[in-house]
């Protein structure tokens, strides 16, 4: 049943994931794993939910919803992702006063940060090699696709040391890569 | 006692329970189309629309529900609008806000969806997504590096950094998995908050 499947699969994204960004290793290997997506698409969508309104989860969930079942794929893959929202924090919002300061959610949280961080350089290097590199070529030196390599570094060169705003530097990509890609 | 203040302050201002969540709604999704790329300025403008402006909220209603909406798993700013929902409204209040806030997302993205499949193949288009497929690794690794101040606070969190980023770029170990480790982890080495003094 595919319809379940959606809602459980973006269920343990959301109920696994914290925040923004530290979604894109569990959503990868989600949506990977039941071939919803291929390697590039994710990046697409990632690309499309940092220009568009709405987090990364709720585009993502839309996204392959809609295009794995239609309007009702999107319906209950996008109330999978909220799950842990409606259900762990409203439960929160009632109790609201036991929990100020919550002492044991912030140890948790301790350990969680480095692991999410951990995690989110390893994806940025299983998804530079499947960018860099053509598909089942080598990894080696002469494999590269350089323009590429171009410019992601000049994007992170606008990103880091500018501080450009993420959409604007979307939008150089994009421009860039019409012209070099 | 707050509470009931409030509420029935509004019934004087004329908006039935019905009327206060269709603006809720309404309002949500009306923040939800300005909340591009991470979420932090919906705190903002939540804090415009419904302290300043409706008065249905408190300041300190705020400060308190983004610190529990960061701690929560799952999407931070549905989190944040269902507490201030149900803050102002109980659990339907709780609702319409977050799928209020949501409802913008999913009809900007069914729309690009759409245009997705018949696009992708066409020559320009693949060279553009190549170019964006390419920001996305420096979003990636700018992502994680704002995450260094909060994450690495001593020798036992680069210790965890190290040991999630071999285990994630090497074996296949589920990422559910690896993020319980770090939680269960954490609670075992700070547990009872040692290294915050008054929490």
């Amino acid at each position: 049943m595919v319809l379940l499947e959606l809602f459980w699969s973006f269920m343990k994204i959301g109920f696994f994931s914290f925040g923004g960004l530290t979604m894109i290793p569990v959503i990868n290997d989600e949506v990977l794993l039941h071939g919803w997506m291929t390697a590039d698409e994710v990046m697409d969508i990632v690309a499309v939910a940092e220009m568009t309104p709405g987090s990364l989860g709720i585009n993502c969930a839309t996204f392959v919803g809609l295009r794995t079942a239609g309007l009702i794929g999107a319906f209950s893959a996008t109330l999978g992702v909220m799950m842990p929202s409606l259900t762990l924090c409203m439960a929160a919002a009632h109790f609201i006063l036991k929990l100020k300061g919550n002492q044991v959610m912030e140890s948790a949280m301790k350990g969680v940060r480095p692991v999410s961080m951990g995690m989110l350089l390893a994806v940025a290097v299983t998804l530079s090699i499947s960018t860099f590199w053509t598909e089942g070529g080598a990894v080696t030196l002469s494999g590269v696709q350089w323009n590429l390599g171009l410019i992601a570094f000049l994007c992170a060169v606008l990103l880091f040391r500018f501080k450009v705003s993420i959409p604007k530097t979307i939008l150089f990509a994009a421009v860039l890569g019409l012209l070099i890609g | 006692m707050e509470r009931d203040r409030k509420r029935s302050d509004d019934t004087e201002s004329g908006f039935s329970r019905a009327g206060r969540l269709a603006i809720m709604f309404w309002t949500m999704a009306k923040i939800g189309c300005f909340t591009f790329g991470g979420g932090w300025s919906i705190i903002g403008q939540i804090q415009i629309e419904f302290v300043e402006k409706r008065k249905w909220m408190t300041e300190e209603e705020i400060i308190d529900f983004m610190s529990l909406a960061k701690s929560f798993p799952g999407i931070m700013i549905i989190n944040m609008s269902v507490l201030c929902g149900y803050a102002m409204e109980g659990a339907p209040g709780a609702l319409a806000a977050a799928f209020g806030l949501a409802a913008p997302a999913v009809a900007a993205i069914g729309l690009v969806t759409y245009f997705y499949d018949s696009l992708k193949s066409n020559l320009y288009v693949e060279k553009v997504l190549n170019g964006v497929r390419c920001v996305v690794i420096p979003i990636i690794l700018q992502a994680s590096w704002k995450l260094k101040d909060k994450s690495l606070t001593g020798t036992i969190s680069c210790l965890l950094l190290a040991v999630s980023f071999g285990v994630c770029a090497f074996t296949d170990v589920s990422k559910p998995l690896v993020m319980t480790a770090g939680a269960l982890l954490g609670l075992w080495v700070w547990r009872g908050g040692k290294s915050h003094g008054a929490a």
